[in-house]
């Protein structure tokens, strides 16, 4: 494998920064330790130990992303409107107001340093839903070109606390997929191993590509032994066993009592991805439609014009939480919506932990029997 | 996967509306209006199609973008209509359009009644209040290929005759003789001397035949529960029932996790389900 | 701890439910759990790591008759609910405990890792079986609190002492560094009792214009604001936002500036009296001054 000194990653993210922005975990003054994925200048420091508290998806899934501006302008620059006052016979009231519709600009590209091995396999995750190529679904421009311009650089990780469970999924903390390079911590410094075909430009260099094999030196040292973290036992049967437990609503009542609602689980989630779209006005005339984070968890998050909510309370929401990411999901894309990061349980402010949830669902669901049919009773039955 | 039949396409930025304008407002009920709109760019109105029972995300930017039923006739080229209740900010926004207008469009989206599979069966739609709207649009699609089809009904209900939808074409749908059409409202009053009761007591009166039929059925999700039972007390097999769900809906395009049923997508698997599908979803009504 | 399990016991003969805690949190903290039977309550504990305010869950919890342990703090939210009418106090019952002030467990865990064993029976406080010094280690929130006699020391309260010493320009500086880390994600409105708005909250309901949904520090800081402003005279200082928030912003800093205004204008500290009238709540409709329009 390749070697580069520890030092030098300085330089290499210097060298990175020419053509595209870079963002490496740093410790946040005076938050007690927090580490969080922030936006690299030359001399920034870097927490190469550190674990960040929220996750990496604002590189291809902004918290706030611009989708398109709008602009209103008087007159009658529309052509339709003119045909109407023309000679429709059509009485031209209202504005007569013409629309521009703005695309925003194209997306920067970005290197994320210090990714884990749980934050790359999330990136792989969420392409299963939002980069498919197979013309079976809707595209998402934004996040395919986000993530056509990402380049992730992954920490490998030699140790690991008791809220990961990465070693739940089949590569565990050893995991590629999402990754472009992969640094493997040794005394002075990280091996490193190319992936992909980007990683192995940055590693040997090329055309157009800024110069960066000078960094690294070959290395006869072996790579280290990698984290074996805690286990989530049967977790990929989960997909064909929660449909048993679906209506048993007072088993999710009470292995999510402590459930506040917060979306703290949601939003340090590298895999979770639902989003609203809503509008902003700027001034009279002028406004913005924006694509947001938001969590299944919020209260409102189904609630419907009529006043009816199909989620009313903390046990339905978090339900539907774990069916998403452990049965829905899976069927759907092949993936689990999962990586095992704990960052949810680090986090959350109740003390809930995601994997005592998914025993308990497990178990419950076995007792149970197999997932034949739904347990819940047909729409037409006049059940609540 | 969905037995469904779809019908839509795919655009590059699915995300990104298509200017188009209020071309007329038609008061329907005090609440209820329903917006015929063209598209802007006469290329984008020549390449629209869309099939019964689906959907579109109709914008007034600034006040925001929901779905709603296209509730026109798919034959009908150049316009089509939206009909919308007045129930918040930006159905608001909506209700204070006037002709010439500007909105943005995103259609058609989700999956469309597999009407191709019904043909030579008898079809009954039983409609409540605004789910008149996407069985409207049904109604004149086999109405417009109606040698297709067998005997067609429709029951439709409002709490009021005030309440009641689409006048003149129900002024139309009377004088068919080619449809049995029975109006009904839930009470009676002095202005109305039709039908009285509610809908799916008019439907089992009514009692028409499971054989060889097909149901469709859209209303508030009361109703639906409801009608369903009743349909199910005539004989009507899942599979020969079908219905339209609303939900929140925010990307229509099945990626913001919002909509869905179990593994299903209300915007992409639906809005249309027949009872069968249903059945094996995870009951969150 | 069998007087906690026994009075348990007692309120669920005539209450729904309890509201306390168990030992299951990771390393055996306390974590907050819902008793339904007698034989529940056996599991009861409470420790310096009880550290939730249970309160958040009354109003979500209106049709049921609801029992809460309580600490002092968490008492005073339960006041403070009944005092707005948000809760109704024929069907709540407190079982009010005393407090050997709060432990900061995140920070333990972010010293000693994930899980460590934490062990306090009152006089030595041992993290993975050595024993360290509980002061650095105390909820900066214990900190003041007429109810025990808490010092506490360490990141936070020095990061308290030198806001207080900022004058006006340089905590403008200090505010702006911080909201530039919010995410928006209103955990700190789930997490606190008042916020009982949950999600039509003015800042997040469709529609709103008073602050821009996105990541900005200006709009982060228009938030807080609204929200400070908001809880003003009703805030009871749990300390449950800061605790909750992802990106670590001391908003019981802001909390506190206001409640001491509110203390200061109009003698009044949310949650001590359930009969009290909260100042910027309650206004006199046949008053002085008040005109038919």
């Amino acid at each position: 494998m390749r070697f580069i000194a520890r030092e030098k990653t300085q330089e290499l993210l210097e060298s990175l920064s020419a053509e595209a922005q870079v963002w490496a975990p740093r410790e946040l003054n005076g938050s007690g330790g927090t580490v969080m994925f922030e936006r690299w200048s030359p001399g920034d420091p870097i927490a190469f130990e550190g674990f960040s508290t929220l996750s990496a998806k604002d590189m291809v899934l902004p918290r706030t992303e611009k989708l398109f501006g709008f602009r209103y302008t008087a007159g009658t620059g529309n052509m339709l409107a003119e045909a109407l006052e023309q000679g429709a016979g059509l009485p031209a009231q209202g504005k007569n107001e013409h629309l521009d519709i703005e695309s925003p600009g194209p997306a920067e590209k970005k290197v994320l340093f210090g990714a884990r091995a749980c934050d790359a396999k999330a990136l792989d995750v969420l392409d299963s839903l939002f980069n498919r190529d197979d013309g079976s679904a809707y595209e998402d421009p934004g996040y395919r070109a986000r993530r056509a311009g990402l380049t992730v650089i992954t920490l490998a990780c030699t140790s690991c606390d008791d809220a990961c469970f990465c070693s739940s999924f089949e590569n565990g903390a050893a995991e590629k997929a999402g990754s472009d390079l992969i640094f493997y911590p040794v005394e002075t410094g990280f091996l490193v191993e190319a992936v992909t075909a980007r990683g192995e430009q940055i590693l040997s260099g090329g055309e157009g590509t800024v110069a960066t094999e000078r960094l690294f030196e070959e290395s006869g040292l072996q790579p280290p032994a990698l984290a074996e973290t805690a286990r989530v036992e049967g977790i990929a049967e989960l997909e064909s066993l929660l449909p048993a437990i679906f209506a048993d609503l007072e088993f999710w009542e009470r292995s999510t009592a402590q459930c506040i609602s917060c979306g703290f689980c949601t939003y340090s989630c590298p895999t979770c991805h639902c989003f609203n779209i809503h509008d902003e006005m700027r001034g009279d005339r002028e406004g913005e439609r924006l694509r947001s984070w938001d969590a299944c968890m919020f209260h409102i998050y189904t609630q419907e014009a009529s006043g009816h909510n199909p989620r009313p309370t903390a046990a339905h929401r978090y339900r539907n939480r774990i069916n998403h990411k452990f049965s829905y999901f899976p069927e759907n894309q092949g993936q689990i919506l999962c990586t095992g990061c704990g960052r949810c349980i680090r986090g959350c402010p109740a003390g809930l932990d995601i994997r005592e949830v998914m025993a308990a669902a497990l178990a419950r669901a076995r007792e149970r029997g197999s997932g034949e049919g739904l347990a819940g009773e047909a729409p037409g039955a006049g059940s609540a | 996967m969905s037995t469904i039949a779809q019908a839509g396409r795919k655009a590059t930025d699915p995300l990104r509306p298509e200017p188009a304008t209020v071309v007329e407002v038609i008061p329907e009920t005090p609440n209820i209006k329903t917006l015929r709109v063209a598209f802007d760019d006469p290329a984008v109105t020549e390449a629209f199609r869309f099939l019964p029972g689906q959907i579109g995300q109709l914008s007034v930017p600034g006040a925001g973008e929901s779905t709603f039923a296209i509730s026109s006739a798919p034959s009908r080229t150049g316009v089509f209509e939206f009909s919308v209740v007045d129930a918040g900010a930006l159905t608001s926004a909506i209700h204070e359009l006037a002709d010439g207008d500007p909105v943005a469009v995103r259609a058609p989206l989700g999956c469309a009644f597999p009407t191709d599979e019904w043909k030579g069966r008898n079809v009954v739609l039983v409609a409540g209040g605004i789910g008149m709207a996407p069985l409207r649009s049904l109604l004149f699609h086999l109405l417009d290929n109606r040698a297709d089809y067998g005997t067609l009904t429709l029951i439709y209900g409002a709490r009021t005759p005030d309440d009641l939808c689409f006048e003149s074409d129900r002024a139309d749908w009377r004088h068919r003789t080619d449809l049995d059409f029975t109006a009904t409202i839930d009470m009676a009053c002095s202005i109305w001397d039709g039908c009285v009761g509610l809908v799916p007591t008019v439907l089992e009166e009514r009692a028409p035949s499971p054989e060889n039929s097909i149901a469709v059925t859209c209303g508030p999700p009361i109703m639906i529960r409801y009608a369903l039972e009743s349909l199910a007390k005539l004989g009507f097999r899942e599979e020969q029932v079908y219905t339209t769900l609303e939900r929140r809906m925010k990307c229509g395009i099945g990626l913001c996790g919002r909509c869905n049923l179990g593994p299903k997508y209300v915007c992409t698997d639906g809005p249309v389900f027949s009872l069968a599908e249903l059945n094996g979803l995870p009951d969150e009504m | 701890m069998s007087d906690l399990v026994s009075r348990i016991k007692e309120a669920l003969d005539q209450m729904d439910l309890v509201l306390g805690w168990t030992a299951s949190g990771a390393g055996g903290v306390g974590a907050p759990a819902r008793f339904y039977e007698r034989a529940d309550a056996e599991q009861a504990v409470f420790d310096s790591t009880c550290v939730h305010n249970l309160a958040v869950h009354l109003p979500r919890l209106k049709e049921r008759r609801v029992a809460i342990v309580a600490k002092p703090c968490d008492e005073r939210a339960v006041n403070q609910l009944i005092v707005e009418r948000e809760i109704d106090p024929e069907r709540i019952r407190v079982i009010g405990v005393e407090c050997p002030s709060m432990l900061d467990v995140k920070s333990i865990w972010r010293c000693f890792g994930y899980g460590a064993r934490i062990e306090d029976d009152g006089e030595r406080l041992l993290v993975n079986g050595a024993e360290v010094e509980r002061a650095r280690f105390t909820q900066q929130k214990c900190s003041g609190c007429p109810d025990h006699d808490a010092a506490v020391t360490g990141d936070r309260m020095e990061l308290r002492e030198r806001f207080k010493a900022m004058n006006p320009a340089e905590r403008r500086e200090f505010w702006r560094e911080q909201y530039s880390r919010c995410i928006r994600c209103y955990a700190c409105r789930e997490a606190c009792p008042m916020c009982y708005c949950r999600d039509v909250c003015i800042i997040q309901a469709d529609g709103s214009r008073w602050a821009g949904g996105g990541v900005s520090a200006h709009d982060a800081e228009m938030m807080q604001l609204i929200r400070v402003n908001h809880l003003a005279g009703r805030c009871t200082e749990c300390g449950e936002c800061e605790r909750a928030c992802p990106a670590g912003i001391p908003l019981i800093l802001l909390m506190e500036e206001q409640n001491l205004a509110v203390e200061e204008l109009f003698g009044h500290r949310a949650g001590e009296d359930r009969e009290a009238k909260p100042p910027l709540l309650t206004f006199n409709i046949n008053g002085d001054g008040w005109e038919q329009r």
